[in-house]
């Protein structure tokens, strides 16, 4: 049996080639389920996200696999001409184990760290066990690429610290007030970075949002469309079991949170409110600074609860001097980004770490995916043995008594327990180490020297 | 036969101690179980409590009558605030700083106690009445310093924005600052049960024949409590009527402590 991955990925070709050969919707089940109908290939998972679609595929020959998968895509996507698939890489046998084992331990991903890719993984796993499309090799496969993925974020720093804009934001929020729920976060300016980084505030729990903004329409537009929830945005922060879904770029599952209660100010009234605000997330188009010394100043300096204002706008639309009030923590946008910096150096430090724990369990799986080449001829051997055995027995059994009888089972088990040994121990060590010969060729002498057939084929000494 | 282990568990306590403060150690350094249950410290505070209940039978009265069994009472006390805190937040990462502060003081008096060193303050119930409210009162006051010490760090890091060593290995600065200011709460309550009882005891302790008031002695304890209880008073004053911030509480509370160790470490030596 041989694994091999087909696949493209975001390090080899731009987002209009994978969008090709992306599998929305349910068409991901379908794939699998004409592939099992094919009947070439023995296994088959299919990995899509937004940065990679990949087929894993275990059978004794996988020749035009390539091909194979963009004729599917094509059948399944009313494609026409197919896609190409000399875009498509493949790796096979140890190089498919170590590209998983990467992907899950998200050496492989677009943001080095990122934690979504293991769920995602986990989901594709979920659905190719569904479809049956699963056997024996690829459930271990599967199962050791999780567990790479784990190690990796338990064993290394390599998923630490946020590495984008609003996970910077919420990670810092996190780091101020320990929790986002209950919450009351203030969106100074309706405009659509604001709203994207509201959602993801939603999503981690915040129940109160108020939009202020210069046209007071426009405020109540986006907090009207904001109390329908986080919509689809899952928190940032949120552990690897509830962020199961897809990665960072793509639409996530929606937020089971209940609903914020929101309301509209205009930008008038933000000193009248900004004492009972915890966070506020600042991107107007202002030439001016909106959050002025002048007019929060004084209520800020008397305010004993934390305040945490993130400005991403430029020009910038809070005052510096505010951060000098003791209770306030101003950021703005390059504050964050060296934050993802920092973050993400950190993060590239840790790789020659999660590489190692690569390495390591991909030794540990091919050690076992070795072993397999040699298991069928081990259970053939000792039938072979046992049903020589029985055969004789059969014959020579009638000249012994009943009770004789059993001693010689026993005795016959025995012998060809020892018989059968040192050729076993001998199989099994040139599986595990190459250094000795190559296994195929010790299984087929091993095969001729006792006359054991394929499964296929006729035995020779019959 | 008694003897003997209740010297084993008097060595064996900085040990299950120090073994806490490795464990915090790795969690504060590696990032590694900041949010797990910890089972270790619940079964320290216990194994602790167990050794206290074993002197209470062997001696035949509650361990609070020397400086060092009361540092002792003051370790485990503090460890078992920590437990209780712990158990709440559901965070470990102050646990390393608390515990350097458990150590210390078990260790010293483990050490001492082992020495022989014994001091005998009070042995009347009445001097409990005063000694208990005290210790809880020291115990509030040094868990409120530890978390004040990391609030003012976390302040400080946010305020320029520094994503160093620090930033994620503290737990956050809105808990630290609470948790600060139920410290330095609980610590202000007890300290004043413990001045009020005061004079009860006083009156008592004549009776006894022990030393009046103006021995100096007891009179340096009298104004180390007094003056923690005034430096804890200005701090909820402020707080309450003041409107302070809390990380100006902590500065108070921090400052409160340092000047208590200082002014016990004077009053003992002198």
């Amino acid at each position: 049996m041989k694994i091999t991955v087909v696949g493209i990925s975001h390090r080899t070709a731009t987002v209009e080639v994978r969008e090709q050969f992306a599998l929305p919707g349910g068409l991901a089940g379908e794939l699998l389920r004409a592939v099992k109908a094919e009947g070439v290939f023995g296994e088959a998972l299919l990995l899509d996200t937004c940065n990679r679609t990949e087929m894993y595929l275990v059978a004794p020959e996988l020749e035009d696999c390539a091909t194979r998968m963009a004729a599917h895509l094509a059948r399944l996507k009313h494609i026409s001409p197919l896609p190409d698939a000399s875009l498509l890489y493949r790796r096979d046998g140890t190089a498919a184990v170590e590209h998983l084992f990467r992907v899950s331990a998200s050496l492989d991903s677009q943001i080095l760290g990122e934690d979504q890719i293991l769920g995602q993984i986990k989901n594709a796993y979920s659905l190719a066990v569904e479809e049956k499309s699963t056997g024996f090799v690829l459930n271990r496969l599967m199962h050791r690429a999780i567990r790479v993925g784990k190690r990796v974020r338990t064993e290394t720093q390599l998923g630490r610290g946020a590495a984008g804009i609003p996970h910077a934001a919420v990670e810092l929020a996190i780091q101020i007030f320990a929790t986002l729920a209950g919450k009351t976060v203030m969106l100074v300016g309706a405009g659509e970075t604001a709203e994207l980084a509201a959602r993801n505030l939603i999503a981690c729990g915040v129940s109160n949002i108020i939009v202020a903004n210069r046209t007071l329409e426009r405020a109540q537009r986006m907090a009207a469309q904001l109390a329908q929830g986080a919509a689809g945005v899952t928190c940032p922060t949120a552990d690897d079991e509830s962020t199961a879904g897809n990665d960072t770029t793509c639409p996530a599952r929606p937020s089971d949170d209940a609903l914020p209660i929101t309301r509209a100010i205009g930008l008038d009234d933000i000193p009248n409110v900004i004492r009972s605000v915890d966070l506020v997330i600042c991107s107007t188009g202002s030439p001016e600074a909106v959050l002025t010394y002048d007019n929060v100043g004084e209520v800020l300096r008397t305010n004993r609860r934390p305040l945490f204002i993130v400005d991403i706008a430029v020009p910038r639309d809070v005052d510096p001097r505010l951060n000098d009030l003791s209770n306030v923590f101003l950021y703005n946008i390059d504050d964050l980004k060296s934050i993802v910096a920092a973050n993400l150096e950190r993060r590239r430090h840790e790789m020659p770490r999660a590489e190692a724990i690569v390495s390591h369990e991909v030794e540990l799986f091919s050690n076992w995916l070795d072993s397999l080449q040699v298991a069928p001829i081990v259970k053939l051997l000792q039938e072979h043995f046992d049903q020589l055995r029985r055969a004789e027995i059969k014959r020579y059994g009638k000249q012994f008594s009943e009770a004789d009888n059993e001693q010689l089972e026993v005795f016959t088990r025995s012998l060809c327990k020892k018989l059968l040994h040192e050729p076993l121990t001998f199989l099994r060590q040139v599986s595990r180490d190459n250094s000795i010969g190559d296994s195929e060729t010790t299984v087929e002498i091993v095969r001729r020297m006792f006359g054991i057939s394929q499964p296929d084929e006729p035995a020779e000494n019959t | 036969m008694a003897e003997t282990l209740l010297s084993l568990a008097n060595w064996l306590l900085p040990l299950v101690y120090l073994v806490l403060l490795i464990d915090y150690g790795a969690t504060f350094f590696l990032r590694t179980k900041t949010h797990a249950r910890n089972a270790g410290v619940t079964a320290a505070v216990v194994f602790h409590a167990l050794v206290l209940v074993m002197r209470s039978i062997h001696l035949g009265r509650p361990p609070l009558d020397g400086g060092y069994e009361i540092l002792s009472i003051l370790a485990f006390s503090t460890a078992a605030v920590y437990c209780m805190l712990e158990a709440a937040v559901r965070d470990r990462r102050a646990g390393l700083f608390i515990f350097i502060l458990v150590f210390l003081f078990q260790y010293t008096s483990t050490v001492f106690m082992a020495g022989g060193v014994a001091e005998q303050v009070g042995k009347s119930s009445w001097a409990r009445l005063h000694i208990v409210p005290a210790i809880v009162a020291y115990t509030a006051f040094a868990v409120g310093a530890i978390y004040g010490l990391l609030h003012l760090l976390a302040h400080r890091n946010l305020k320029r924005h520094s994503v160093g060593v620090l930033f994620d290995r503290l737990p956050p600065f809105d808990l630290l600052g609470r948790m600060t200011w139920y410290a330095v709460v609980v610590g202000f309550i007890f300290m004043t049960i413990s001045i009020a009882t005061g004079p009860i005891l006083a009156k008592h302790m004549k009776a006894e024949g022990a030393p009046a008031i103006w021995d100096p002695r007891l009179a340096a304890k009298i104004i180390v409590g007094s003056i923690a209880w005034l430096i804890y008073g200005v701090a909820i004053l402020g707080r309450l009527v003041g409107k302070w911030s809390a990380p100006k509480v902590s500065v108070v509370g921090l400052t409160g402590f340092v000047v208590t160790v200082i002014l016990i470490i004077a009053t003992t030596v002198l």
